[in-house]
């Protein structure tokens, strides 16, 4: 699996966002390999939408999932063997829409893993419906008067729910992009990286580029994270927050692997008989 | 009564030890060396109510409570007027003289008694325990030694009221019911201690569940065993959570299982149908209670037969089969662990509140069970979706130097999405492939439990209705041959066919006789009735041989 690249059609309109995300990865994997995470221990899992198509384009293992549901499938994967790392990509739809439960939940339990999620505020593939993180005002074909709900706000939102690293990047810019991806994955526990992408068809980049602006200082604790993040406008790139805190898979077994010290079935008949006296 | 079968019933409010006190008569039986069976009837409440336990006892393996009680001990006053008609022939009833004055049996002032400790109405279990003991006729020092061992705490306490107890109601009590002896002390455990020990038996890796009577207990014990086990025992946000996540530990290897009831099941389809187009080895366990939605929570029934065999949305292999007894659901439980692995598809064990939450002594063979292992792939350029001639394709799990595609779009054979109209329809081929494999497969072994009778009409049960009809013709002394189908999807139908032109009827806990319906259409029998229950309730063996002995 030498190449990172399947031979699967792109079917990304030709700009799209999206793209800048696929090359961020790409590049982040050697940088990951030099921090000790090796490739084949790397699994990726996407939900539906125009997001998703990454997983048919990565030559990565992993499980393509439901509509805003991979994230439990991502939770499932690290639960179960912890040697690996999760990598989970997720649309504003996919991830805040039919799967915010999910989202939430794995940021609760700072479930260790990595969530990218690709935020073009809208529904691109289904026809540009609004999305949890569409402005008001959006006028789609669910909304042909204007869309009336407030937008979640993404990144204090994780910060609440519990997320350990929350940060904000741009597809425009790779490098930037590939860097919170290292930092990401290489963090102990709940990491959320809201990467801004345009989805040409709906929105243009020059709405995105001409606002991009860069933290110039990372916030020090939980409330002023989330002041900042609420205060800087929704183009404000950079770490909002960082901190340390017990993982989910340590908290429910220390140092076990349910799959690597797998109980031996004799060991464990040994066990049952122990439970059922002497049968 | 049959006059082998004696029967215990203590009623009283949720709080004050009811089960309990079933649990410790269930004991000092088993420690005699006799069969039990308890059956508790809880409410959905945390305190006050109506709550009994109930526990038939044997020196012959017992299928099944007894409504008609020998004994009969009410804490209150609506347990005395609940259970006045659920006695037996020369009963005992032994009630509460602080709550109600003359009434038929023998009263004592339970609460006035009680109240003389710290700990109150929480000592009327062991109260109980002491009628019991002198009605079979234990010497005070047998009862001691039990109270001892099963009510810890306080136990100075507990001895001295057990023993006031045990002298007042020694005129009517003592000795009443000298209860022969066996030769065997075996354990007692209830069907989803069953199930548990089953599936670590056969492998068990990772167990989600979202708390659902009368599941729960499964995640229960689960949970308290994890760390013997080595398991990851995980009470997720909701039940779609809980598949989602066991598919994405079935992806890395782990033996995954779930458990729910009807409503949160209804949830798990769209992860069930996902495993399904994935081939994800999964086993859910369906305890099934009265629907439809929040229906009965506590209660018994068999009305999700026909929604387990058809969950999820698409064309896929669903495996479903249901335990009968106690012992068949640990047996069971790791050979649909096993049989998940081997076809890669999900799996259902089906069973309800009455299995689920009854107790029964045990006789496992625990070296019987399967061990679930997958077909594995050597070699490079691996394809999740290889197309064998099985159906079956080889497995690898991360990490791997290979790439491992899960896709729940229709996918080629390396998991890439695909639209391609040859690639769509070949696929479906390959996926139905493993159902006559399985077919293949199963005929090699049992699927279907078939006791020989002398009477020409046969009688049809599946799950723990089957331990009701073998108790009922115990008890009624009628001999008709009973076939119970241990697999549901795919029907034993080969097993089926010497039953089709025959005289069969059909007992189960439907309203709609799905099971009745399941036979006739998909194994063409012919149904002459159906002896329904559907009121949450378990057939009592009594009525249900009278049931049979109008239809036969």
């Amino acid at each position: 699996m030498e190449d990172i690249k399947t031979y699967a059609e792109n079917t990304w309109c030709p700009g799209c966002g999206n793209f800048g995300i696929f090359t961020a990865i790409r590049d982040a994997i050697p940088l990951l390999e030099e921090n000790g995470i090796r490739r084949e221990n790397i699994v990726i899992t996407a939900g539906i939408g125009c997001h998703a198509k990454i997983f048919d384009y990565l030559n990565l293992s992993g499980i393509y999932g439901l509509h805003g549901r991979n994230s439990s499938n991502s939770e499932g994967i690290k639960i179960a063997n912890p040697d690996l790392k999760v990598i989970n990509f997720s649309g504003d739809g996919n991830g805040l829409g039919e799967g915010l439960a999910h989202t939430m939940f794995a940021a609760k339990r700072n479930q260790d893993m990595t969530y990218i999620l690709h935020n073009n505020s809208v529904y691109a593939l289904t026809t540009g419906q609004f999305s949890p993180l569409t402005e008001k005002g959006w006028k789609g074909p669910s909304t042909p008067k204007g869309s009336f709900e407030q937008p979640f706000h993404a990144i204090s939102l994780m910060i609440e729910a519990g997320a350990s690293f929350v940060a904000r990047s741009f597809s425009g810019d790779i490098k930037h992009l590939t860097d919170m991806i290292v930092l990401a994955t290489v963090h102990d526990g709940f990491s959320f990286i809201e990467v801004l992408q345009p989805a040409i068809s709906y929105r243009k980049w020059g709405e995105y580029s001409k606002q991009i602006e860069y933290l110039d200082k990372e916030p020090e604790s939980h409330l002023e994270a989330i002041k900042t993040a609420k205060t800087k406008h929704k183009f404000t790139l950079g770490v909002f927050y960082q901190t340390q805190s017990p993982v989910y898979h340590k908290e429910l077994y220390g140092d076990h692997n349910p799959i690597t010290n797998r109980l031996s079935r004799d060991i464990r008949l040994d066990k049952i008989r122990k439970i059922l006296g002497s049968q | 009564m049959g006059n082998d079968v004696f029967t215990f019933l203590v009623g009283g409010k949720a709080g004050e030890g009811v089960k309990k006190a079933g649990s410790v008569a269930a004991h000092i039986f088993s420690s005699m060396g006799r069969h039990i069976f308890q059956m508790d009837d809880y409410m959905s409440l945390i305190r006050g109510g109506h709550n009994f336990s109930v526990v038939s006892t044997s020196p012959r393996w017992i299928s099944s409570h007894y409504m008609n009680a020998d004994l009969v001990v009410n804490f209150d006053k609506r347990s005395c007027e609940t259970h006045m008609n659920d006695v037996a022939e020369n009963s005992i009833i032994v009630f509460n003289s602080d709550e109600q004055e003359n009434v038929e049996g023998i009263g004592i002032p339970l609460t006035s008694e009680a109240e003389k400790y710290p700990m109150k109405s929480l000592m009327y279990g062991v109260g109980a325990v002491a009628i019991l003991s002198s009605t079979i006729g234990f010497k005070k020092d047998e009862m001691n030694q039990v109270i001892r061992t099963q009510y810890p705490r306080g136990i100075e306490d507990n001895i001295s009221f057990a023993n006031n107890i045990y002298e007042m109601v020694k005129s009517g009590c003592e000795n009443k019911f000298p209860l022969e002896k066996g030769y065997k002390e075996r354990k007692i455990i209830s069907g989803n201690q069953s199930i548990c020990l089953g599936a670590i038996a056969g492998g068990l890796d990772v167990y989600y569940a979202y708390p659902m009577t009368p599941a729960s207990t499964i995640l229960h014990f689960l949970a308290k065993q994890a760390e013997n086990f080595g398991l990851a025992v995980v009470h997720a946000e909701s039940e779609i959570a809980v598949i989602n996540m066991a598919i994405g530990s079935a992806f890395t290897g782990a033996k995954s299982m779930v458990g729910t009831s009807g409503g949160g099941f209804a949830l798990m389809t769209e992860g069930f149908s996902l495993a399904g187009i994935t081939e994800t080895p999964i086993l859910v366990i369906l305890s099934q209670r009265p629907g439809p939605a929040t229906g009965v929570p506590t209660y018994t029934e068999q009305a999700d037969l026909s929604f387990a065999l058809s969950a999820g949305h698409g064309d896929f292999l669903r495996i479903v089969a249901s335990p009968a007894t106690v012992d068949e659901a640990y047996y069971l439980a790791s050979e649909m662990l096993d049989l998940v692995w081997k076809f890669q598809t999900p799996g259902i064990l089906l069973t309800d509140k009455h299995l689920s939450e009854s107790s029964m002594t045990v006789n496992i063979d625990i070296d019987r069970a399967k061990w679930a292992e997958p077909k594995m792939y050597s070699g490079s350029d691996y394809k999740r979706y290889l197309d064998m001639d099985d159906g079956i394709s080889p497995m690898l799990f991360p990490p791997s130097k290979e790439t491992i595609k899960w896709n729940s779009y229709e996918h080629d054979q390396f998991g890439i999405t695909t639209e391609n109209a040859e690639t769509i329809s070949f696929m479906h081929d390959k996926r139905n492939k493993k159902v006559s494999a399985l077919i293949e497969y199963l005929k090699k072994k049992k699927t279907v439990n078939i006791i020989r009778g002398e009477n020409p009409t046969n009688i049809f049960a599946y799950g723990s209705t089957y331990m009701s009809v073998v108790e009922a013709l115990n008890y009624g002394k009628i001999n008709p041959t009973i076939i119970q189908p241990i697999y549901l999807n795919p029907l034993p139908v080969w097993e089926l066919e010497e039953f089709k032109n025959q005289d069969n009827i059909v007992v189960e806990q439907s309203s709609t006789g799905q099971f009745t319906a399941l036979l006739h259409e998909k194994a063409g029998l012919n149904i002459k009735s159906t002896i329904k229950r559907y009121d949450g309730r378990p057939f009592d063996p009594i009525d249900l041989s009278i049931k049979i002995k109008e239809v036969l």
